[in-house]
């Protein structure tokens, strides 16, 4: 048996710098923990319970008349939509003239283990609309959820259409049975009524186990050896910082809102069968008849394209306006793709609605 | 009554604490009733609950095991096809920087599309829905043990705490929808 190795000496340089970066890295970055996530200046006008309402200071002079809340997910914090001056999202808005809000959920804690879908959009929602309609007498808003925020801005947009003049859903969790990826898989199999029984809020620890079975070895090694190998790119650096900080921050889903978030959505799935109700009243999504402008990432892991398109074709609205772009579903919001695609397309559609 | 199966010997051994713990229980009560406001008495009275939950836990951990066992079978099944999937891609070691890159990728690419598919799988969801079940269930035990401790203290249960908490929740539910009546009726 023959064996014959000829090692070229640039790996061999390759593996000792990487051990070095390694060595280094505490010494070139900081800790996650010592990076502020606040990033455009905002004031925060209204609070209700743990929740917050952020209003971003304007950035021109001219903006237009109807103002945009923005409603986040559940899942993480509100940051990613302005992670950082060059990818955010709301500084991006607020440059284009729009007037932006941001309704931040906040962390639950035991004590908010009943509330439910109706808080969320009957309350919190309908209270941050209300507040923003007086602020800038308007008698109608743009409403733009994100993910499963868009999910409780769609039952909200129905329930009150008459405070919507525009709605703008961004990867929305609408259609659980059509959904691919597998979070929905673990969602289908899970005794949630068990869960929310006995240990009330959904933990973040068990939300942030089913976000890292999403491609294992891409996001669980293959993104620190590339942090590794890239620890002298000061801006690589910092946008990665970033985004982990903003991944590990996951507050807990108050039970009985996440109950209801996975037998009605992925279990049962009613939203898309108009079968829903929130708080006694029914989700019909053909309520929703202002104009509507969808966007869906075609490389989403977390909301397949599959689970968000359908919202397009169910709403009773003739003004409506699919948008697909090939990224994922962090990269539709905070990439340079959304800045130079994704916000243009956005920003021209709804000024010429506002 | 005989232990036969585990089944019946997991019934067995909870009719024999039963039996003890109560028939210890009225023996002892009468000398105890002195002391019937201190934290012993209130312990001892539901002590027998925290050997039933302690023979249930065993119960429970059965199935956690072997539902956890099946979890890593899955895992390390999966693993062990990818493996194979990739050394039958790049059979030699690496020998340079390219080579190692190449590597680098067939590997993240094969293992992320086989532990995806297992993820999806129909067979991994079912199991993972029965181990978390059979975890809280664990809890369960847990807390019900927690309260018989909290309860000898005169200190509120867990599902006391939730009674309060719903009853808060409830509370501020009718408060918003009265001031929002109040707010109509204002407007008008």
């Amino acid at each position: 048996m023959k064996s014959e190795s000829k090692i070229d000496p640039k790996l061999l340089e390759e593996i000792l710098k990487f051990g070095k970066n390694v060595i280094d890295a505490p010494k070139l970055v900081s800790a996650p923990d010592e990076i502020s996530m606040e990033v455009t200046p905002h004031d925060v006008v209204q609070e209700i319970d743990k929740t917050r309402l952020l209003h971003y200071r304007s950035l021109t002079q001219k903006q237009h008349k109807t103002p945009l809340l923005i409603s986040y997910a559940l899942i993480n914090r509100y940051h990613i939509l302005d992670i950082q001056p060059e990818k955010s999202w709301v500084r991006n808005l607020l440059l284009q003239g729009f007037d932006v809000y941001m309704l931040d959920w906040g962390s639950p804690t035991s004590m908010d283990k009943y509330l439910d879908f109706d808080d969320y959009v009957n309350g919190y929602l309908d209270s941050s609309v209300e507040f923003i309609k007086n602020e800038s007498s308007t008698e109608k808003i743009s409403l733009q959820g994100y993910c499963t925020g868009a999910t409780l801005a769609t039952a909200y947009t129905t329930l009150h259409p008459e405070s919507v003049k525009n709605y703008i859903a961004t990867a929305p969790v609408i259609d659980g049975w059509r959904d691919t990826t597998v979070i929905s898989n673990l969602a289908k199999h899970m005794d949630v009524d068990k869960m929310v029984e006995i240990i009330g809020n959904m933990p973040p620890e068990f939300m942030y186990y089913c976000f890292s079975v999403l491609k294992p070895f891409e996001q669980g090694i293959e993104k620190y050896v590339n942090f590794f190998k890239n620890i002298d790119n000061k801006k690589f650096v910092d946008s990665f910082l970033r985004v982990e900080k903003w991944l590990g921050d996951t507050p807990p889903i108050p039970g009985e809102l996440f109950k209801q978030w996975i037998k009605d959505i992925y279990q049962d799935n009613l939203l898309i069968q108009n079968k829903m109700y929130v708080g006694g009243g029914h989700i019909d999504l053909k309520k929703i008849n202002m104009p509507i402008f969808t966007q869906v990432a075609v490389g989403d892991h977390l909301v397949s394209p599959e689970c968000s398109m359908p919202l397009h074709y169910a709403v009773g609205s003739e003004d409506k306006t699919l948008r697909m772009y090939p990224t994922g579903h962090v990269g539709m919001i905070a990439s340079s793709l959304s800045q130079k695609k994704v916000l243009p397309e956005l920003g021209q559609w709804l000024a010429e609605r506002s | 009554m005989e232990p036969q199966s585990p089944k019946n010997a997991a019934d067995y051994y909870k009719h024999l604490s039963l039996f003890w713990t109560d028939i210890i229980h009225l023996m002892s009560s009468k000398p105890q009733a002195l002391a019937s406001v201190g934290p012993m008495r209130a312990f001892a009275s539901n002590a027998k609950k925290i050997s039933t939950e302690m023979i249930a836990i065993n119960e429970s951990l059965i199935g956690f095991n072997q539902f956890l066992t099946e979890y890593y079978k899955q895992l390390s099944e999966t693993w062990d096809t990818a493996q194979k999937k990739v050394n039958l891609k790049m059979p030699d070691v690496p020998q340079d920087v390219e080579q190692m890159e190449a590597f680098k990728r067939i590997w993240v690419d094969i293992f992320d599309n086989d532990f995806t598919e297992l993820f999806d799988s129909e067979k991994f969801g079912e199991n993972y829905g029965k181990l978390v079940s059979k975890e809280l269930e664990l809890t369960k035990h847990w807390n019900n043990i927690s309260n018989v401790i909290l309860q000898s203290a005169n200190l509120p249960s867990k599902e006391e705490i939730d009674e309060v908490y719903k009853e808060l929740h409830s509370l501020k539910k009718r408060i918003t929808k009265l001031e929002i009546e109040l707010k109509k009726g204002g407007n008008k």
